[in-house]
């Protein structure tokens, strides 16, 4: 053991004769300065009301180097701040997480040139969900957690013990305190005083000559209330990143199609969509004449169904309704934790299905209709003495780089079908045959053409819409945000609590008065944790009506040079 | 008169009552010295009188906001207009707080003129009732908006504070290297103060001469695909045009007839110019009204305040302005993060979207704890706390203003622009 070790540890036994852990700053029993806080002759440090912190140990281990890194409030500052700075970073430029649909490596040099891709480069462009940000969230929890602890639990024992006689420095180097004669005995003059204090709210200790009174202390655990929502709220915001306990996702819906929500059991059927707009009277002068358009208003007829058998997948499933809710922005459809917000919508008309009909190509003899879904459309379909069999689908038909069909995207752009046809009159292998429900497509992609070089330079059939009945149409898709967030009832919980602690630690303040009478000089101290202001002016109306005129200001310790 | 007409007078007479508030509290500080009366009985006195005008003053305002509100149907903090003028009306409501607490009657010196900045700002915004966007729809929209503004009042309030605190102990007597640079950026802050009363004389002075000019820019149109041309509005001389733009007509302002250059590239915002154009217009006013004001005092503004707080207790100030921020921190936490949490939730089905505003909101409350746990430290506490405060104010004013500005989000309130 070094010579300055052990000095320390003499030196943490106090002339009271209590013995204090190492790192005391002011001894537990009497309140009297130790250590270096004994050789200054400032304001006392009354943090944690001067007891050694958890944290203060001798020949600390790996664990207790952990512990005294993230228990240090410094190292919790420099936390916050880098947080700051790095969300002020993310706030540049708009998140990836804006946007639906976007290749970041090319859009944000588009958009934001040079700086843009830089940008992106560094991996800001999802500053909230990199690394280095969760893990400085995951730094800060730990950093409450242990810096509650540290200081709780020490505290807590030093509250909960105090005594009420206190050394005379202890009194003198408080932030307020007075020294005047009351030329009484003590006492007497102690218990005169008692119920005057009891008045303003304290409870009050004496011990002979001395006194302690004391208010609003659970205003003390304010700061660790807060950290306790906070520590809750962090937790439920990293669990949502489980698998299962939170979903986000954005679907289009056409009118009159259940459509199955992705790994769940329920289906959402869109059953009319509408919109209205502001007129052009009600519109704000800067939005008259510029053609602009301003919903007032959408809303989504939504019904939920939840399936009930033959849920695999490629079997008709069967389902049940179990909800109907008219979705608009303010008002989600809300199942069992299951969310849907009015997101966006579309109101270009898409085709739901269409029922063609085969004729011969010169003769126009009909050989039958039949009914495709454009989504879900079925292998093969017998119409009249033929056989068509599905053999490519094409969502959004375009020719790639090759020179060859493909689907450019997911989206119903441009509905494409590749049949093969075989029946009487056929090659045996049958003969190929191009669909395109859309006439826009038709005419684009020249459908007739096409179909003549499939048929070896003879086009035989065609696929004939007779009228707008053969055609089902949803005039509109509505765009919906569905959420599945389970952690969510933690997430208000942990703000609750943080706002209990927030109300406990700003609008109450622990005050505390001591006092002693020693050969008819009066000596006071007096501390709180917020509103010295409030503290001396109470002090001054209770020593008035003792009759000592005490000027609110005189009370203030002018670092420790008393006069 | 209609109701909506009604409001509006009540805002102006608040405005001019706040006007003559602040005048009082100027002859409660100047008057001392040129009387043969008691100074302090002065002082109090004329504080008083102040202090009550003041009052007056916001139960005017409240009156704007109570028939605006009826008229309008919805809590009227729904665009920038309507938000500065709570923002200022939530000022005088803080500051009326801390003076019951305290009865420092002077912090309405500094604190009224602040409020009547904020108000004046808040008019330069088109101040028609408009009709809400439906995201906007929600009485959670109300309770979110008033009590983050609260909060943002109180934190104000601390910076008023702070800011006389600054004023009362930075020592201008002596020239040692930190006493030097406090004075510095002490009158930074007086500068930038004036700068802003510049921006609001000129935005008003081109309004009053009906000013006007025009620009032509090609846009690229993200909707129809296509290259599109579209006007840029000034009501201000423009200094700096548009980038890549055609001037359609420039009134001639002393001789002014044509930009003296183009905003860079990379301003592609629509408005982005126009801004630029305002704040070069703001700082050179701004200069100009300073340099005046050096002229007339000679002597740093700071240094022309200091005697006026000579009376006021630099300790006191200090506790009042981190009460302030005591006190505004869980109003602050609970509008700003928890309601607008919950507005989130119930409008868009996410409690938090990395929106601007939204960080914005969190590095506030982040850098106001920083100064929560700052002033538990040694050496924290006086000048430091109080420059802690000055930074805060920035940081507040950039989350309310600078973001609609510069990063747009779903804040960006009118909905289509």
């Amino acid at each position: 053991m070094s010579e300055e070790l052990k000095g320390l540890i003499v030196n943490t036994k106090c002339e009271c004769g209590h013995q204090n852990p190492v790192g005391t700053v002011l001894c537990e029993a009497c309140g009297k300065p130790l250590a270096d806080e004994a050789a200054s002759q400032d304001i006392l440090e009354m943090r944690y009301d001067g007891v050694a912190r958890r944290s203060q140990k001798e020949n600390p281990g790996v664990i207790d180097l952990v512990w005294n890194f993230f228990s240090s409030v410094k190292v919790a500052i420099y936390l916050i701040i880098m947080t700051t700075i790095g969300s002020m970073l993310g706030s540049i430029y708009p998140q990836e997480s804006t946007f639906l649909n976007i290749d970041p490596s090319v859009y944000y040099k588009e958009e934001y040139g040079q700086l843009g891709h830089i940008y992106y480069l560094l991996g800001l462009s999802h500053t909230y969900t990199s690394w280095w940000f969760v893990l400085l969230l995951v730094m800060i929890g730990a950093s409450l957690v242990i810096c509650s602890l540290d200081r709780v639990l020490p505290l807590y024992k030093a509250l909960s013990r105090q005594r009420v006689p206190k050394h005379m420095s202890f009194l003198t180097r408080q932030r307020v305190t007075l020294q005047t004669d009351v030329n009484n005995e003590g006492t007497a003059w102690v218990d005169r005083i008692t119920p005057l204090i009891r008045k303003k709210g304290y409870r009050v200790r004496t011990d002979g000559g001395t006194l302690l009174a004391e208010k609003q202390r659970f205003s003390r655990w304010g700061p660790y209330v807060l950290h306790i929502g906070l520590i809750v709220f962090l937790l439920a915001v990293l669990a949502r990143g489980l698998p299962g306990l939170h979903m986000d996702t954005h679907m289009g819906f056409q009118e009159g199609e259940p459509k199955q929500i992705p790994d769940t059991s329920y289906y959402l059927e869109n059953d009319g969509f509408t919109v209205q707009f502001y007129s052009e009277e009600d519109l704000p002068d800067e939005f008259k004449g510029k053609g602009k358009v301003l919903p007032e208003k959408f809303e989504t007829q939504a019904i939920l169904y939840e399936c009930e058998a033959n849920c695999d997948l490629g079997q008709e499933p069967e389902l049940k309704e179990v909800m109907r809710h008219q979705i608009e922005v303010n008002h989600p459809l809300n199942y069992n934790g299951l969310k849907a917000y009015q997101f966006d919508y579309d109101l270009t008309p898409t085709i739901i299905s269409v029922s063609p009909t085969l004729v011969h190509a010169d003769s126009g003899e009909e050989f039958g209709q039949f009914t495709l879904n454009i989504r879900n459309p079925e292998r093969t379909y017998e119409v009249g003495p033929y056989t068509m069999t599905l053999k490519e689908k094409y969502s959004d038909f375009g020719l790639n780089a090759e020179g060859k069909p493909s689907n450019m995207s997911s989206s119903q752009n441009a509905p494409a079908f590749l049949f093969l046809i075989q029946g009487p009159d056929l090659p045996e292998d049958g003969v190929q045959y191009f669909y395109f429900p859309k006439q826009i497509d038709k005419e684009r992609f020249q459908q007739d053409a096409l179909n003549k070089q499939l048929g070896g330079g003879e086009l035989r059939f065609n696929l004939e819409v007779g009228s707008m009945e053969d055609v089902e149409l949803s005039q509109s898709t509505t765009y919906l945000n569905i959420r599945i967030d389970k952690a969510m009832p933690f997430v208000w919980v942990g703000a609750g609590i943080g706002m209990l602690g927030l109300v406990l630690g700003f609008y109450f303040q622990h005050r505390r008065i001591w006092l002693r009478v020693d050969d008819g000089k009066l000596t006071l101290g007096a501390h709180t944790n917020k509103n010295w202001f409030g503290l001396r002016k109470e002090i001054s109306s209770i020593l008035k009506q003792m009759d000592l005129e005490v000027d609110e200001k005189s009370l203030v310790n002018n670092g420790g040079s008393q006069e | 008169m209609s109701l909506i007409d009604f409001s509006s007078d009540a805002f102006i007479v608040a405005f001019f009552l706040y006007c003559l508030a602040f005048t009082f509290y100027g002859v409660a500080v100047m008057g001392r010295r040129f009387r043969k009366r008691e100074p302090e009985a002065h002082t109090a006195k004329w504080g008083k009188i102040a202090f009550y005008t003041a009052v007056i003053g916001l139960i005017a305002q409240l009156t704007y906001f109570v028939t605006r509100w009826i008229w309008s149907g919805h809590v009227p903090v729904s665009n920038m207009y309507e938000f500065m003028t709570f923002l200022s009306m939530a000022i005088m409501i803080a500051f009326i707080v801390l003076y019951i607490l305290y009865r420092k009657s002077l912090l309405g010196l500094f604190a009224l003129p602040l409020a009547i900045l904020i108000m004046a700002y808040a008019a330069v915004f088109p101040q028609e009732v408009q009709p809400l966007i439906p995201s906007l729809k929600s009485y959670w929209l109300g309770i979110h908006v008033t009590m983050a503004a609260l909060g943002d009042a109180f934190f104000a309030v601390g910076f008023v504070a702070g800011l006389m605190h600054l004023l009362r102990t930075v020592n201008f007597g002596s020239s040692d290297k930190s006493s030097r640079r406090e004075q510095r950026w002490l009158e930074f802050c007086m500068f930038m103060i004036v700068v802003l009363i510049g921006f609001i004389v000129s935005v008003y002075s081109f309004r009053a001469g009906g000013y006007h000019a025009e620009f032509s820019q090609m846009k690229w149109n993200e909707e129809t695909q296509q290259e599109q041309v579209v006007t840029v509005d000034y009501d201000m001389p423009p200094i700096v045009a548009p980038y890549d733009s055609q001037a359609i007509s420039v009134q001639s302002f002393i001789g002014m007839q044509d930009s003296f250059f183009e905003a860079p590239s990379w301003m592609h915002g629509i408005n982005a110019a126009r801004k630029l154009n305002t704040v070069l217009w703001s700082v050179f006013s701004g200069l100009i009204l300073y340099g005046l004001l050096r002229a007339i005092i000679r002597r740093p503004l700071a240094k022309m305040i200091q005697p006026a707080l000579g009376r006021m207790d630099p300790d006191d100030l200090d506790e009042i302005s981190y009460r302030a921020i005591a006190i505004g921190f869980p109003i602050f936490t609970l509008g700003g993060l928890i309601f607008a949490m919950i507005w989130a939730e119930v409008a868009w089905g996410r409690f938090w979207g990395w929106d601007p505003k939204e960080i914005w909101a969190l590095i506030t409350w982040l850098f106001y704890s920083v100064y929560l746990h700052l002033r538990l430290s040694r050496g924290w506490q006086g000048k430091h706390s109080s420059w802690l405060t000055v930074i805060g104010f920035i940081v507040v004013m950039f989350t309310l203003v600078g973001v609609n500005l510069i990063i747009a989000g779903l804040h960006s309130y009118a909905g289509t622009d």
